[in-house]
């Protein structure tokens, strides 16, 4: 029994580290665009099928493909922020809802339309490889997308603080008013978020190809996960999404052994709509959250 | 005619469609038509029901689908378990997704924009996959098939025309139901708390029940929709009943069409669907996906570009192109005040003629956190009175006021109201319904709405009608000089302009008492000057006022006493020359070497 604990809360938490990569990019561009992207997981999706049609057209390996598709998503992410968020960023509730959905509508539909509703997967030498760590089975690439879901979050906190373009991001974040007086080009920030949130997404989708399989509506999955996540942990901070993320994980871990797995998405958003209204700013509130309707 | 040739024309328009569309089964044999049709007004009719929360209410909900399926699956259960008449069914899920909406709409209304979203697309995904779980009532994943045995009784026809009378008939209700909201004090209510809760609340709106109220009404519209999707095609499963995309579709037409609005949902429906059925007739399956990718596309342009969707695009095209089919509203109907109505103001005989004062603060106190905004300030109104509260900032001028008209509950002391402690109500609709009407200092007009509009809010808490609101919100106009701008949207006024409307709305709900916060703020001297001869005209008519204002010039003129705060403590009372002339205020606004001893 105890071992069944154990080997639960590893599958757990490695699962959530993939939430949380998946979700910290969400996270990103809600702190410092203040837009909840409801196509978010419409780029994780697009991720995972570039890495699935290099790998089987070109046989390039998933992680050498995050190294092509991290920075393309990245420009990806700062063309749609100029076409698509730029002229709703001030506009109501409304137009700022819909026009991330309408996008991710479209991102779906297209996928469907180019790629058929056919679920895609791949298979590397490494997929099912696992460690056998006293007796606990360790999966690969779970435990790879996890350490690199720990690495983004050093690596994202290490830039918002010591870099000044990432001190001017935090300061947007913060109080955009203030940021601009002092000199910061906010249009900039803005784009700039908004790649690096689409392009941590190319990183996520390249991670997790080796694990899942993709479809159209694979987006539409994980990115209702990124919401419970990022909701959790609090909107637009990085700990609380990667905490977050675990949390989410382990729940799943759990839930999908003692109770059923096919309940696990039910559950999670019963516990998403409860933090939402039992305490919404999360593990880990974030300033300006209620500017969005969260009070 | 009085009434103008265009009026005819759009008369004999109406009517030749609708005739057109009464008999059009029995002209259209193709069955491919006729579902059409019935594909058509079934999604206006979802369209509608989406649109008495998301739209008048501005409730964006994603998750509509629970109520469509709990529709589906309470008739088709009741009806293949139970033999109970889909007719039947129909109600009883209605009554069930009605309770469900409340159940879900308590909690989830404390969320507000995206987060009201997201929490209803999730609740729409926790309720497929619960549908899919419960196997022994459901089937699950397998669905259920309906057993075809034709009869009125089983709501099961052999010929479409029935079920296209039918469903057409569901749409000319939920349009009646519709209209009905547009011109109702109800309608007027839930686009003033659309606009701006705390606004609402100050007019004698209760926000929660209205909200509520509005979820219920389109709850049980979206399931009576399950019911007769159920019965038409005759099998319901869960992926289907509870689907994302037809709860992205409730959401979708309305907004395409024009958001908030009676016809626009109609407008949204009647150029989408048949787009969708005839590239699904013609494409079959083979480039799936491209309805909703267009939809997609169209969506981001319309709330980027045309945020009233195609509906205002198509009415503003028609006043240029096509005038007599499109009257300006204006001009629809001419205004005839009738001055000495409204302004009789004979709401204020009507109120006990009690010698006390009409207001009483005492001891009141008010905390944030450690800090005390309010500290033990006491003092009266006289009924008939101008009151003039004054103060540095952050003397606790608003917070003071948040209290009396109960935003905030106080943490001691009492308010009392006509010689009643209003204090421990905490509910700003109920203290405005008793009589107290305010401002805010940052002006909360209504946005998207007209000003006459806008003052309609707050007169229809007195009026009951829609003729007699706006008629009373047309004398207030006059009377605070506003009439021009009548038909100007709330956001494209000057802050001279908000002023007054604010001030116009809280008169509209007909209080003995007003809170003014600073409305002569941002004024320049002639606006001043107009308002000070307002505010001297509206006490002219016997109503109470208790004014926070800076400027100096309209306290001393005006008020008959002045009260002053400093640091949430009150510290001198009395006419305007005697504080003028107080140490203790001269200190707290200029500092000590300005004292002339």
């Amino acid at each position: 029994m105890v071992e069944t604990i154990l080997q639960l809360t590893i599958n757990g938490l490695l699962l959530g580290g993939i939430y949380a990569l998946i979700a910290i990019g969400l996270t990103l561009i809600f702190g410092v665009v203040r837009i909840i992207n409801f196509a978010q997981g419409e780029f994780l999706m697009i991720g995972m099928f570039a890495t699935f049609w290099i790998f089987s057209l070109l046989k390039i390996d998933p992680y050498i493909a995050l190294l092509i598709f991290t920075p393309l998503l990245f420009l990806l992410g700062m063309g749609t922020e100029r076409v698509i968020i730029k002229p709703i960023q001030n506009a109501p509730a409304l137009a700022q809802i819909f026009s991330t959905f309408g996008l991710s509508i479209v991102l779906q539909n297209g996928a469907l339309m180019f790629w058929k509703s056919d679920y895609r997967s791949m298979e590397t030498a490494y997929s099912s490889a696992m460690i056998n760590w006293a007796g606990l089975m360790i999966n690969v690439p779970r435990l790879v997308a996890f350490l690199v879901a720990v690495g983004i979050v050093i690596f994202l906190y290490l830039f918002l603080q010591k870099t000044y373009l990432g001190k001017a991001m935090s300061a947007v974040a913060q109080d955009r008013d203030a940021a601009q007086l002092m000199g910061v080009d906010i249009n900039k920030i803005y784009m700039l978020a908004f790649g690096l949130g689409i392009g941590l997404e190319g990183l996520a989708g390249a991670l997790i190809m080796p694990i899942y399989a993709t479809y159209p509506t694979v987006g539409y999955t994980f990115g209702l996960i990124a919401f419970v996540v990022v909701v959790l942990g609090g909107l637009g901070n990085m700990i609380g999404a990667f905490l977050g993320g675990l949390v989410i994980g382990l729940v799943e871990s759990f839930s999908g052994f003692f109770i059923s797995p096919e309940l696990n998405t039910a559950i999670y958003f019963l516990i998403f709509v409860l933090v939402l209204i039992i305490r919404p700013s999360g593990l880990m509130g974030m300033v300006g959250a209620e500017e969005m309707g969260l009070k | 005619m009085k009434k103008g040739n265009g009026s005819g024309l759009r008369w004999g328009i109406s009517l030749g469609v609708a005739g057109i569309l009464l008999v059009y089964p029995l002209l259209i044999r193709n069955p491919f038509y006729i579902h059409l049709f019935i594909m058509i007004y079934f999604y206006i009719f979802l369209a509608l029901a989406w649109n008495v929360v998301g739209g008048f209410a501005g409730q964006l909900s994603l998750g509509h689908t629970v109520f469509y399926g709990i529709g589906a699956y309470t008739s088709t259960l009741l009806f293949i378990n139970l033999g109970i008449s889909p007719w039947m069914g129909m109600f009883a899920g209605g009554i069930l997704a009605t309770l469900t909406s409340g159940v879900i709409g308590i909690p989830c209304f404390r969320l507000h924009g995206p987060f009201f979203a997201m929490s209803t697309l999730a609740l729409g995904e926790v309720f497929r996959i619960l549908a899919t779980y419960w196997r022994d009532l459901t089937q699950g994943a397998m669905g259920i098939t309906i057993p075809i045995k034709f009869g009125w009784r089983n709501f099961i026809f052999e010929e479409k025309a029935v079920y296209y009378y039918i469903i057409l008939a569901f749409t000319v209700a939920a349009l009646g139901i519709s209209y009905w909201i547009h011109r109702s004090r109800f309608g007027s209510n839930l686009v003033a708390l659309r606009e701006d809760e705390e606004a609402a609340e100050s007019l004698g709106i209760n926000v929660s029940r209205n909200k509520l109220w509005a979820m219920m009404i389109s709850a049980f519209l979206a399931a009576a929709g399950g019911t007769f999707s159920a019965q038409y095609i005759l099998f319901i499963d869960p992926d289907a009943e509870f689907s994302v995309g037809l709860s992205m579709m409730m959401a979708i037409l309305p907004i395409l069409g024009g958001i908030g609005t009676v016809w626009g949902p109609v407008i949204g429906a009647t150029v989408l669907v048949p787009l969708q059925e005839f590239l699904r007739a013609w494409l079959g399956s083979s480039l799936h996906g491209l309805h909703l990718f267009i939809y997609g596309g169209l969506l981001i342009i319309v709330v980027t570009f045309l945020p009233r969707g195609i509906l205002d695009w198509i009415q503003a095209w028609g006043r240029k192109a096509l005038p007599f089919l499109f009257p300006t509203p204006a001009l629809e109907k001419p205004v005839q005040p009738r001055p000495g109505h409204f302004l009789a103001w004979s709401w204020l005989h009507q109120k006990g003629s009690s010698d006390g004062p009409i207001l009483e603060v005492k001891d009141l106190g008010k905390n944030f956190g450690g800090l005390a905004a309010i500290r033990q300030v006491s003092f009266e109104v006289r009924k008939g009175d101008i009151v003039g509260l004054i103060g540095p900032n952050g003397a606790g001028k608003t917070t003071l006021f948040n209290v009396i008209s109960g935003f905030y509950r106080p943490d001691g002391g009492a308010v009392l109201y006509h010689g009643e402690a209003i204090s421990s109500i905490h509910s700003a609709y109920r203290i405005c319904r008793r009589g107290m009407g305010r401002t805010f200092q940052l002006v909360k007009p209504f946005q998207n709405i007209s000003v006459l509009e806008n003052v309609m809010t707050g007169a229809f808490l007195q009026s009951k009608t829609h003729a007699a609101a706006r008629e009373d919100a047309l004398e207030i106009l006059e009377l605070v000089g506003l009439c021009g701008v009548k038909s100007t949207l709330g956001k494209s006024l000057t802050i001279a302009e908000r002023k007054r409307l604010e001030l116009a709305r809280a008169l509209a709900t007909r209080p003995d008492l007003l809170l003014l916060d600073e409305i002569m703020a941002g004024l320049n001297p002639k606006e001043t000057d107009e308002a000070i001869q307002l505010i001297r005209k509206i006490r002219g008519h016997g109503i109470t006022i208790l004014m926070i204002e800076h400027v100096m010039q309209a306290v001393m003129q005006l008020s008959d006493r002045i009260v002053i705060l400093h640091h949430g403590e009150k510290i001198g009372e009395g006419p305007p020359r005697q504080v003028a002339a107080d140490e203790k205020v001269i200190k707290a606004y200029l500092g000590e070497e300005y004292v002339i001893t």
